[in-house]
C-alpha cells in the first residue's frame, strides 16, 4: 500500500474563496498556510491577517472553532515562497483574471515541492490555458479544483484535469477531498465554467429569461422556484442578490467570451435589468439593494417595468401550489405544461429550458448525466438533479414535448436535442440513469459509479434516482423493524440501530427498540452502531424526546402518568451505558435533547462535522431528565479530578441552561458535549463506515463498560454560586421568574443537590433529582404555556 | 468630637500608575510589585526618617487572594527592603480598603501606640477577578430580604438610577467630564506630583531562539482616560446589567490594577527628624445602606465624617468621590447637594480607572497633592461600598 499524505496545504490567495478554503482545511486538521500579496503600508502580512479576521465574523461559520484560525499560518509572496516547499498540496485561489494567475504562477513555480498537486480554484478560467507556461513535470500535477462558497457547508467540489494532468494525482486528490475535506467529488470537463456554474447560471438566465415572457415579478419567480421545486429557499432573484451581482456578471461574461458558439450564447446576453443595476451601484446583499431592497424591517422588489422598489410578498397561486404539490412527478409535469395559467406555463419554461440545455451540452462538459445531476445537488442545493427530474416525470413523454417546443420555437434556441435522448440505452432504461450506471455520450455508454478505494468508506453511495444503488434505509438483513426502528446488519459483525419516526424523536417505541438492539448487540454481536438512513441527507441524529406522544397519557393521567415513561428513558440509557458490547452513536445533524442525551450515553461518539447538538429542554420550561444532566455532573468530577468542581461545572451548567446548541462537532467538542477520544468525521457518506471502525475497534480492544461509580458532587457551594449569578439575571430584567426556577433547578442537579461539598452520590440520585424536577416543571402552568406553544407554532414562548 | 492623644500627619503619598484590567499595561505586574514600589518610592519621600521606626503596614485590598493572598502587606514590607521588625497586615472593605487603611494607620497614632505607619491599597484586577477566584455566598443571602447581598455592583446601580431617577443621559455626560477632565488634568501635569512611574517588565518566549525575551519599559500615566470619548459613542454602548437598564460599560467605573502608599507620623517624629506634612488626617466615616442600593452609601459617611472633623460640608474644597458609577455618584451629589465644580476635578474612576481595594490609598493621594498645589484646606475621600456602605476620610492641608 502507498500512502498519500497531505503534510500541509498552501492557499495563495486570502479572499473570500481562499481564507475559507484555508479554514476548512483547519477545521479538518490539516496544516495550512495562507499566502498573500505583501500589503503596502503596515505589517507585510496585513492582507492575509485581515482575511483571517474576517473568517470570525462570518457567517455561516467557516471555522468549527473560531480559535483555530490562530492555526493558519500567515504568509505573503514576498517572504515565505519558502515555505511552499513544505506544502503538499498548493491551492491557487486569486482574483479571475489568467494574466494575474500566470504571473503568480511564474513566481512560485520555483517553489513548489517535487511531489507537489498544484490546482486552481478557478470558478471558470480554462484549466489548460492557466498551465500554459509549465514544464511537462508540473503539467502533469496540475488541474482545477473549484470549491463552492461556503466552501465548509457546499458538499461540492469539481476537479478538472487537463489532457496532460496525472491520473494518480487526481485519484489521489479525490480521496483528500472526499475523506479529509469531507467533500463531494465531481470531475469536470475543462470547459467554461466548468458544470455546476455552466448549468446553474445558465438556469438563472432563463429564469430571469421566462419571467419577462410571462411577466412574473422577482417575488413570485423566487416564491416558485425556491423551497416549492426542492431547490434553495431563496430561489432565484435572491440567489443572486446573495452571490452578489456583480460576481454573477462576471461569471455570465466569462460565457459570454468564451462560448460565442454555443447555440445558446443569445440567453447568456446579461438581461437589462441585471445590467442597470450592476451599473446603478446595486449590487444585491452587500450594498443593501438589489433585485430587493431592505427598506426598515420592509423587505421591496425591484419593479421590473417600472425600475422603482414596490412592496414585495408575492406568492406563487394557489393552482400552482396544488399542481406541486402533486405526488406523481410525471402528472406534475403535465399538469404544468398543460395549465393556461402563466406561473405554470413559467415553471414548465424553466424546466424544458434546463432538460434542453443539459441534453444538448452533457456531452461538451461532463463525463456522464450522473455528473450533472450532483453538481447541480451539491453545488445549488437541489434536492433533485435536473436528469433526475426529467426521467422522474417520464423521459420520453418530456423528451417529445421538449423536441416540440424546440419545433415550435418556443424553446430558448433551436439546437435540436441529440439523438441518444431518442435511441438506444437511454431509451431502453427510460432515462439515463439506470442500474448499470448514468449515461455518457462520449462513451456511448451507461458508466458506473468510481471505485477508488476511498468509495470502499462509503457504506452507502448518495443515491441517484433510477439508478438503484444501495439505500441505508432499506439494505442489509433486518432483524427487527417497525414503525419506530429498524434493527438491521450488513452481515458482518456489528448491529446497527436506525430511528425512523419523524426527526428521529424518541418516545415509547424508540426506547423499546434500543432495548431491543442492545440484547441483541450483547448476544451476538461485537457492538451497535446507532445511525440514521439519512445521516448523509441532512436527517436529524434526534431532535429529542417526543413531547407529542406523551400528551395522550398527559391528558389521561397527568404528570402521575408520565413519571414511568421519564424513568423508562433513564433506565434504557443508562442500560445502554452499561452494555457489555461498545455502542457508537454516529451523530449528523440535530441532536437535541433527548437525543443529545442518547448520545452522551455511547460508549463513544463519531459525529459529523456539521453536527448540532444541544440539551435544548429549557425552550418548552423543562430540564433534560434522560440523563443529560446527570452526565453534566458525571463529566465535570471526571475532569476535575480532585480539583475544585465548580470550575469545570460552570460550563457544564451554562450549555443546558442558556439552551446553547453546537454549531460543529468541534463546538459541542469544546463545550463537552463530545469527549476528546470522540472522533470527528467530515464526509457525511463515511460516518457508518467510520461508526463501524471505531465499534468493531474497541470491541477489538478488549472493551469493558465502565465501572459503576459513586460521584463527587459540589452541593450547595456550587449552587450559591450558580444563584448568585441567577439573580442578578433574574432583577437586571435578563431573565424571568420561571427562567430563573429552571436555572436553579439545573444547577441543583448538576451539583447533586443540596448536600455539602465533596458528597458522594450515585447516578441514579442524580437521574433522581432530575426525574423529579422534571416532573414538578410539568406541573407548572408556565412550562404547560411554553409546551403548547412550541407545539402550535414551533417557536420558544417567553414567559 | 472624638478623643484623641495625638495627631496624625501624612508625610509622603503615593501612588503607581493605573492600568486598565484585564488586558492593560500591568496586565502581568503583580499587585505585590505595584505595592512595593509605591511603598519605596514613600519611603524615599522621606530619606531621613528610620525605616525602622515603622510600627506597621496596613493595606487595603478587595480581594486578597491569589496574586494578592498571602497577607500580601506583610510580603510588600519585606520586598520592598524594610526591616523585619515591619509589621504588615491586608483589610479589606472592597472600595473602601484603601482609606479604611489610612484611617486605622492614622488611629494606631492617635492613640499613641504607633508613631510611624504605612498604608496602602493594591488590586489586580487583570489576575484577581471581582468575586475572587472562588466566589461562593452564603445560602441565606437568598432569602428575600437578604436578595441585594447576592446583587452584582451594577445591578445596584440600576436600582440607584431607578429609585433617584437619574437618567441614562445624564449618566453618560457625567462620564463624558470624566474623562473630559482627567484628559485636561493629565495635560497639565496635574497627576505628575503624586504618582510613581513603575518599570514594566515582560518576559516574553522566543520561540525562535529559545530564550526568555525581557521587554521594559517606564509607564508614568493613567491608562484608561480616552480623549476621543464622546456622547455619540457613550449612547451606543448597551446596558450590561440589566435587560432595560441605563448603566453601561461607558458610564460604570474602569476595571483597573494599581496601588498606593502613604506614610504617616506623629507630631513628635515630624519634629524629630524635620519632616514636612502634606496634610492631617482629620477624620474617618464608615456607615451602612441597604445593600441593593449600595451606591448612594456615601450619603450617609460623609455628614459623619464632616461631624467628626468639625467641619460643614462646605468647607470641603476637594472632593474625590469614587465614580463606582454615574449613576450613584449623582445620586449622592444630588441628595447632599455637593458643589459639582469641587467633586473629582481631576476627573474620576470613570476615566482613570478604580482598582478596587486601591482606591482608597490613590485618591488619598491625589487629594493631599491637589490640596497642596491649590492651597486649599480641607479634602475628602469618599465612596460606595459593596454589599451596601459608604465611606469618608477627610483631611486638612498643614
Amino acid at each position: 500500500m502507498s500512502n498519500f499524505i497531505v503534510r500541509k496545504v498552501a492557499v495563495l490567495g486570502a479572499g473570500v474563496m481562499g481564507a475559507q478554503i484555508a479554514a476548512h482545511c483547519v477545521n479538518a486538521k490539516v496544516p495550512v498556510v495562507l499566502f498573500d500579496l505583501p500589503a503596502k503600508e503596515g505589517a507585510k502580512n496585513g492582507i492575509v491577517q485581515k482575511a483571517i479576521e474576517g473568517l470570525r465574523k462570518l457567517s455561516p461559520a467557516p471555522l468549527g472553532n473560531k480559535d483555530d484560525a490562530a492555526c493558519i499560518e500567515v504568509a505573503n509572496y514576498d517572504d515565505h515562497l519558502e515555505l511552499l516547499k513544505g506544502c503538499d498540496l498548493i491551492i491557487e485561489a486569486i482574483a479571475e483574471r489568467m494574466d494575474w494567475k500566470h504571473d503568480l504562477y511564474k513566481k512560485v513555480a520555483p517553489y513548489i515541492a517535487p511531489n507537489a498537486i498544484f490546482a486552481s480554484n478557478t470558478s471558470g478560467l480554462s484549466i489548460t490555458a492557466l498551465s500554459d507556461g509549465f514544464d511537462a513535470d508540473l503539467k502533469a500535477r496540475f488541474c482545477g479544483v473549484h470549491f463552492f462558497n461556503p466552501p465548509r457547508y457546499m458538499h461540492l467540489v469539481e476537479l478538472i484535469p487537463t489532457a496532460a494532468t496525472r491520473q494518480e494525482i487526481l485519484d489521489q486528490l479525490e480521496g483528500f477531498l472526499v475523506t479529509t475535506l469531507g467533500k463531494g467529488v465531481v470531475r469536470a470537463k475543462d470547459t467554461p465554467n466548468f458544470i455546476a456554474n455552466r448549468v446553474g447560471v445558465f438556469s438563472m438566465l432563463a429564469t430571469m429569461h421566462e419571467a419577462a415572457k410571462f411577466g412574473l415579478s422577482c417575488d413570485v419567480v423566487d416564491d416558485l422556484t425556491g423551497a416549492k421545486l426542492g431547490r434553495a429557499k431563496s430561489g432565484t432573484f435572491r440567489t443572486a442578490d446573495v452571490v452578489g451581482l456583480d460576481t454573477l456578471g462576471h461569471v455570465i461574461k466569462t460565457m459570454q467570451d468564451t462560448l460565442p458558439d454555443d447555440p445558446f450564447a443569445a440567453v447568456y446576453k446579461t438581461p437589462e435589468v441585471l445590467a442597470g443595476l450592476i451599473a446603478a451601484g446595486a449590487l444585491g446583499q452587500k450594498s443593501g439593494a438589489g433585485f430587493y431592497k431592505k427598506v426598515g424591517r420592509e423587505v421591496q422588489r425591484l419593479d421590473f417595468a417600472s425600475g422603482q422598489y414596490v412592496a414585495g410578498g408575492g406568492k406563487a397561486d394557489d393552482l400552482v401550489v396544488r399542481i406541486l404539490k402533486e405526488k406523481d412527478p410525471a402528472k406534475r409535469m403535465k399538469a404544468l405544461r398543460e395549465s393556461t395559467n402563466p406561473q405554470a406555463q413559467f415553471l414548465w419554461a424553466i424546466f424544458r429550458d434546463a432538460f434542453h440545455y443539459i441534453a444538448v451540452h452533457l456531452e461538451a462538459i461532463a463525463d456522464n448525466a450522473r455528473d450533472i445531476d450532483f453538481a447541480m445537488r451539491w453545488g445549488f442545493g437541489q434536492k433533485l438533479g435536473p436528469f433526475e427530474t426529467w426521467q422522474a416525470a417520464g423521459w420520453q413523454q418530456v423528451a417529445t414535448w421538449v423536441k416540440e417546443d424546440i419545433e415550435a420555437g418556443k424553446a430558448l434556441c433551436a439546437a435540436p436535442l441529440p439523438a441518444w435522448v431518442f435511441d438506444g440505452p437511454v431509451v431502453a432504461n427510460a432515462g439515463v440513469h439506470a442500474a448499470d450506471g448514468s449515461w455518457s455520450p462520449t462513451r456511448k455508454a451507461n458508466v458506473g459509479r468510481s471505485d477508488l478505494p476511498v468509495y470502499r468508506r462509503q457504506a452507502f453511495r448518495a443515491t441517484l434516482l433510477g439508478d438503484g444503488i444501495a439505500d441505508g434505509a432499506k439494505a442489509g438483513t433486518s432483524f427487527f423493524e417497525d414503525d419506530s426502528v429498524r434493527i438491521w446488519h450488513q452481515g458482518d459483525d456489528v448491529l446497527i440501530l436506525s430511528l425512523k419516526t419523524k426527526m428521529r424523536v424518541i418516545g415509547p417505541g424508540v426506547i423499546a427498540g434500543l432495548d431491543k438492539a442492545l440484547t441483541e448487540a450483547e448476544r451476538s454481536y461485537k457492538g451497535l452502531v446507532i445511525w440514521n438512513a439519512d445521516a448523509a441527507e441532512g436527517g436529524a441524529f434526534s431532535a429529542g424526546a417526543d413531547l407529542q406522544a406523551m400528551l395522550p397519557l398527559f391528558m389521561s393521567g397527568g404528570v402521575k402518568a408520565i413519571e414511568p415513561e421519564v424513568a423508562r428513558l433513564q433506565q434504557a440509557f443508562q442500560r445502554m451505558k452499561y452494555t457489555n458490547v461498545p455502542v457508537v452513536a454516529a451523530v449528523a445533524g440535530l441532536a437535541l435533547g433527548g437525543g443529545c442525551e442518547l448520545m452522551l450515553h455511547a460508549a463513544r461518539r463519531v459525529a459529523l462535522i456539521e453536527s448540532y447538538i444541544g440539551l435544548v429542554e429549557v425552550g418548552v420550561g423543562l430540564i433534560p431528565a434522560g440523563g443529560g444532566l446527570k452526565e453534566a455532573a458525571v463529566r465535570s468530577a471526571a475532569q476535575a479530578q480532585g480539583n475544585d468542581l465548580l470550575q469545570f461545572l460552570k460550563n457544564n451548567f451554562m450549555n443546558p441552561a442558556t439552551a446553547a446548541v453546537s454549531k460543529s462537532a468541534l463546538e459541542a467538542r469544546q463545550m463537552g458535549y463530545l469527549k476528546a477520544d470522540d472522533v470527528v468525521v467530515f464526509n457525511p457518506y463515511e460516518l457508518l463506515y467510520v461508526a463501524k471502525v471505531e465499534a468493531r475497534a474497541m470491541a477489538d480492544a478488549g472493551y469493558r463498560p465502565p465501572l459503576r461509580k459513586l460521584v463527587p458532587v459540589a452541593g450547595r457551594y456550587a449552587i450559591g454560586t450558580i444563584m448568585m449569578q441567577l439573580v442578578n439575571m433574574r432583577d437586571g430584567g435578563f431573565i424571568s421568574a420561571h427562567d430563573f426556577k429552571l436555572g436553579q433547578m439545573i444547577a441543583t442537579v448538576v451539583a447533586g443537590g443540596d448536600v455539602d461539598n465533596g458528597s458522594l452520590v450515585s447516578e441514579q440520585w442524580l437521574l433522581d433529582l432530575e426525574r423529579r424536577g422534571f416532573m414538578e416543571l410539568l406541573n407548572h402552568p408556565k412550562t404547560q404555556e411554553r409546551i403548547m406553544g412550541m407545539m402550535q407554532t414551533g417557536k420558544p414562548v417567553r414567559n | 468630637m472624638s478623643k484623641q492623644l495625638q495627631d496624625a500627619y501624612i508625610v509622603a503619598a503615593t501612588r503607581t500608575p493605573i492600568g486598565k484590567a484585564p488586558r492593560g499595561m500591568f496586565r502581568n505586574v503583580r499587585p505585590d510589585d505595584l505595592l512595593v514600589r509605591a511603598i519605596q518610592s514613600a519611603m524615599a519621600q522621606v530619606p531621613g526618617l528610620d525605616p525602622k521606626l515603622v510600627e506597621d503596614a496596613i493595606i487595603g485590598c478587595s480581594f486578597p487572594e491569589g496574586e494578592s493572598g498571602l497577607n500580601m502587606a506583610r510580603n510588600a514590607v519585606l520586598l520592598a527592603g524594610l526591616p523585619n521588625t515591619v509589621g504588615g497586615v491586608t483589610v479589606n472593605r472592597f472600595c473602601a480598603s484603601g482609606i479604611t487603611a489610612v484611617a486605622m494607620a492614622a488611629d494606631r497614632i492617635r492613640v499613641g501606640q504607633a508613631d510611624v505607619m504605612i498604608a496602602g491599597g493594591a488590586e489586580s484586577m487583570s489576575m484577581v477577578p471581582m468575586g475572587g477566584f472562588h466566589p461562593s455566598i452564603n445560602m441565606g443571602a437568598f432569602r428575600d430580604e437578604n436578595v441585594g447581598m447576592a446583587y452584582g455592583m451594577g445591578l445596584t446601580a440600576e436600582k440607584v438610577a431607578t429609585q433617584w431617577k437619574v437618567t441614562r443621559e445624564m449618566q453618560d455626560e457625567f462620564a463624558l467630564a470624566s474623562h473630559q477632565k482627567a484628559i485636561a488634568g493629565q495635560q497639565a501635569g496635574e497627576f505628575k506630583d503624586e504618582t510613581t512611574p513603575v518599570e514594566v517588565v515582560e518576559r516574553v518566549p522566543n520561540l525562535a531562539s529559545g530564550e526568555v525575551e525581557l521587554r521594559t519599559r517606564t509607564v508614568d500615566r493613567d491608562e484608561g482616560a480616552r480623549a476621543d470619548s464622546n456622547l455619540a459613542a457613550l449612547a451606543r454602548l448597551k446596558p450590561v446589567f440589566a435587560a432595560k437598564g441605563s448603566v453601561t460599560a461607558g458610564n460604570s467605573s474602569q476595571t483597573s490594577d494599581g496601588a498606593g502608599a502613604l506614610i504617616l507620623v506623629s507630631e513628635k517624629i515630624l519634629k524629630q527628624f524635620n519632616l514636612m506634612p502634606l496634610a492631617r488626617f482629620v477624620s474617618f466615616a464608615a456607615r451602612g445602606v441597604p445593600p441593593e442600593i449600595m451606591g448612594i452609601g456615601p450619603k450617609e459617611a460623609i455628614p459623619v465624617a464632616c461631624k467628626a472633623a468639625g467641619i460643614t460640608q462646605d468647607q470641603l474644597d476637594w472632593i474625590e468621590l469614587n465614580e463606582a458609577f454615574a449613576a450613584q455618584a449623582l445620586a449622592v451629589i444630588g441628595d447632599l447637594g455637593l458643589d459639582p465644580a469641587k467633586v473629582n476635578p481631576l476627573g474620576g474612576a470613570i476615566a482613570l480607572g478604580h482598582p478596587l481595594g486601591a482606591t482608597g490609598a490613590i485618591r488619598a493621594a491625589t487629594t493631599v497633592h491637589a490640596l497642596r498645589r491649590r492651597k486649599l484646606k480641607y479634602g475628602m475621600v469618599t465612596m460606595c461600598v459593596g454589599t451596601g456602605m459608604g465611606a469618608a476620610g477627610i483631611f486638612e492641608r498643614m
